[in-house]
């Protein structure tokens, strides 16, 4: 499994209604591959830098996944055949990686989200914050140890 | 590195200033093409990708840059020409 990452532009001018409905079936899709859904980041609606579709705004939404690359053909596919989306990119994030090592990240992020929405203290958050810190430091580092290594070797 | 007077079209310094890539020196900042504020500074007015010579940027970083910032071209975060409708 890969974990990709996909920019898609809504049409800004959608229903809250079919909105909801078409990121269901988004959502559908990733589970229906057997795929893992990351992380599901609405920007919201920002004005573009040129217009798409005679459109100056678009309703910006960056999910990040991890799945195979049918996964992939069937989401993009799906993109093409609705009028609603107007624009969509996506990009590799990672190797072939198995997919146990995403089913703890999702279970990481699904943890922070928890955190952040929920603001009440229950006895079974502190564990979840603690397991939510501690793998965030294993996550994170990763793209800073990488530049540390290239900063020591150019050095 | 020198450039020769002759050649004309930007500097006529005999020693040109050497720069540092701010990339190198300062590892927190992320070449993101979802971050259009920060790739920003990396294009002209119309548009154009600037050229590491005059931004300083190291050649790994400036191969990034150009990637980042023609995914952000492909997904209207940043225009192709011009200014942005914003």
């Amino acid at each position: 499994m890969r974990k990709y990452e996909t920019v898609f532009i809504a049409d800004p001018d959608l229903s809250d209604q079919a909105r909801a409905d078409l990121f269901d079936k988004v959502r559908n899709i990733i589970a229906n591959e057997k795929g893992i859904l990351l992380d599901f980041d609405e920007w919201g609606n920002k004005k573009l830098a040129y217009e798409v579709k005679k459109k100056q705004r678009g309703h910006y939404v960056c999910a990040t996944y991890a799945g195979t690359g049918d996964l992939v053909k069937e989401i993009e596919r799906n993109f093409r055949l609705t009028d609603d989306v107007m624009k969509f990119m996506t990009i590799v994030l990672s190797e072939d990686m198995p997919a146990e090592a995403f089913e703890q990240e999702a279970e990481e992020a699904a943890a922070r989200k928890a955190e952040e929405t929920e603001e009440t203290v229950s006895e079974d958050e502190p564990e979840n914050v603690e397991e939510a810190d501690a793998d965030q430091s294993d996550d994170e580092p990763l793209d800073e140890e990488a530049a540390a290594e290239t900063k020591e070797e150019t050095e | 590195m020198y450039r020769k007077s002759q050649r004309g079209g930007g500097k006529a310094r005999f020693y040109q200033r050497r720069k540092i890539c701010r990339f190198c020196v300062d590892n927190e900042l992320a070449i993101d093409y979802k971050n259009p504020k920060a790739l920003r500074q990396f294009i002209t007015e119309r548009g154009k990708i600037i050229p590491r010579r005059i931004t300083g940027t190291c050649a790994k970083h400036q191969r990034q840059l150009t990637l980042a910032i023609k995914r952000s071209r492909q997904i209207a975060l940043l225009p192709f020409v011009g200014k942005p409708l914003y």
